[in-house]
């Protein structure tokens, strides 16, 4: 048995005997609430980082951006009208009145 | 003696600087190219290829690669990494190039109204722009090759580095965003803003629409973001910024393509809304590319080269740079053929 060890088990024992008895009912509630209070407030903060960490996850930016992508080809193929594509419709309407001469 | 011959060698490089600058100035000034200015588009690239450096370096890798132009020695690593500097310029200008051509060519689209000639001619004129950028882009490649030769000279004597790329980690890093890169970034902002502000200024927009509306097509924003976001996280973490140019570039090559078939199907059909709409998404997906190329790609790769972390750009990379904007030039005159070709409605 080394002195420390002899040292420890001692500090034990006399930790045995001064909380011999139970804590008194005041002491436990208080200890019990504020475990409580511990807990619920651990588990407010869990929620949004648990949030933000699945938000920043690299499979949710993907899936995303796949999206995007094909969302952009289903427009694009849909002949959504943009004013970019009215303009040059309008343009090429003009250029095509134009009276061409033929020889 | 060595003394004597190092200020020999830098007095030759000024006099041949000062001599191009004089040549170049008179040629300007004798009006023989008056034909060939577009005022906006020469001050968009020049301060665009400004802006660009900014992004991608510092202010001290500026200065000492703008000394070890003019002549002035340092270590092989010093002017390996001046030489990219060059070839980073060379490549910007080309971009830019491609890009003011299609953000010209744009405007030139949306608020086109008066003579069909006039409108034609600024159609044409837009695509100056990419002839500036390609003359910008080959004055930047003579000190980029210059300083690449004697770097490997250097190297050589040295016998430092290996020719192997090293190894670790390629994180892209926003870490190293400093105070000049985003004052780049900023004057970038600005250039694109006051060159389309120029650009309107004074020209009639036919109907209610702002200029806002007709740049953004929506279709074109989708695939182009989507597309490229969606690869370059794909790409493994060690692929670093060289997943972002290939993202971007591939992208704007489907955008292309996409839009060539819609149109060639519009032009079977004889619908001309059809062909607007494919025109105006290959100008939209080509632009978006283009920007995404110079201003996050492009930089990034930069940081990559010169904080050690590459020896030099992917050669894929590098191919794209060079051929995704010549690419969009031609799209862009096929384009412009679209608009231009009459067309007759069925039973016309």
């Amino acid at each position: 048995m080394t002195v420390q060890h002899k040292d420890d088990t001692n500090m034990e024992d006399l930790l045995k005997k001064a909380f011999a008895d139970d804590l008194p009912a005041e002491v436990a509630a208080g200890m019990r609430q504020r475990i409580e209070r511990f807990r619920s407030g651990k588990a407010r903060g869990e929620v949004p980082s648990a949030a933000w960490a699945w938000f920043f996850r690299r499979s949710v930016w993907v899936a995303l951006s796949i999206l995007m992508l094909f969302a952009g080809i289903l427009l694009q193929g849909a002949k959504s009208s943009s004013p970019l594509a009215d303009r040059i419709s309008a343009l090429k309407a003009e250029f095509s009145s134009v009276p061409t001469t033929r020889r | 003696m060595t003394e004597i011959n190092r200020s020999f060698a830098k007095g030759r490089t000024l006099v041949r600087w000062l001599f191009a600058a004089a040549f170049i100035l008179v040629v300007l000034i004798s009006g023989f190219f008056s034909g060939l200015m577009n005022k906006a588009g020469l001050l968009y690239l020049v301060s665009g290829s400004v802006a660009a450096a900014l992004m991608g370096f510092t202010a001290r890798e500026i200065g000492t690669a703008f000394r070890q132009a003019a002549g002035v020695v340092g270590t092989g690593e010093s002017l390996s990494k001046s030489a990219h500097f060059w070839e980073a310029a060379a490549r910007n200008a080309w971009v830019l190039g491609a890009l003011g051509s299609a953000l010209n060519f744009t405007i030139v689209l949306g608020t086109g109204s008066g003579e069909i000639a006039g409108v034609a001619v600024r159609m044409i004129q837009s695509f100056l722009v990419m002839l500036y950028g390609l003359v910008l882009a080959v004055i930047c490649l003579i000190p980029a090759m210059k300083l690449s030769g004697q770097a490997e000279r250097t190297l050589h004597r040295e016998e430092a580095r290996p020719a192997s790329e090293p190894a670790g980690p390629s994180r892209i890093g926003f870490r190293t965003l400093t105070p000049d890169r985003i004052f780049g970034y900023a004057l970038f902002a600005a250039v694109l803003v006051l060159n389309v502000v120029f650009l309107v200024g004074g020209r009639s927009q036919s109907g209610p629409l702002p200029i806002g509306k007709i740049l953004l097509h929506w279709p074109a924003i989708l695939v182009v973001g989507g597309g490229s976001v969606a690869l370059a996280l794909l790409m493994d973490a060690e692929t670093g910024a060289r997943g972002w140019t290939l993202g971007f570039a591939v992208t704007g090559l489907t955008g292309l393509l996409m839009g060539l078939i819609q149109a060639l199907f519009g032009f079977v059909h004889r619908n001309i809304a059809e062909i607007a709409a494919a025109c105006a998404f290959i100008i939209s997906a080509s632009s978006l590319s283009l920007l995404g190329l110079v201003a996050v790609a492009g930089p990034l790769e930069d940081r990559e080269v010169m904080e050690g972390r590459r020896v030099r750009s992917g050669s894929l990379s590098r191919l794209f740079w060079a051929v995704f904007p010549l690419l969009t030039f031609i799209f862009l005159i096929l384009a412009f053929i679209m608009v231009v070709t009459p067309m007759e409605k069925p039973g016309g």
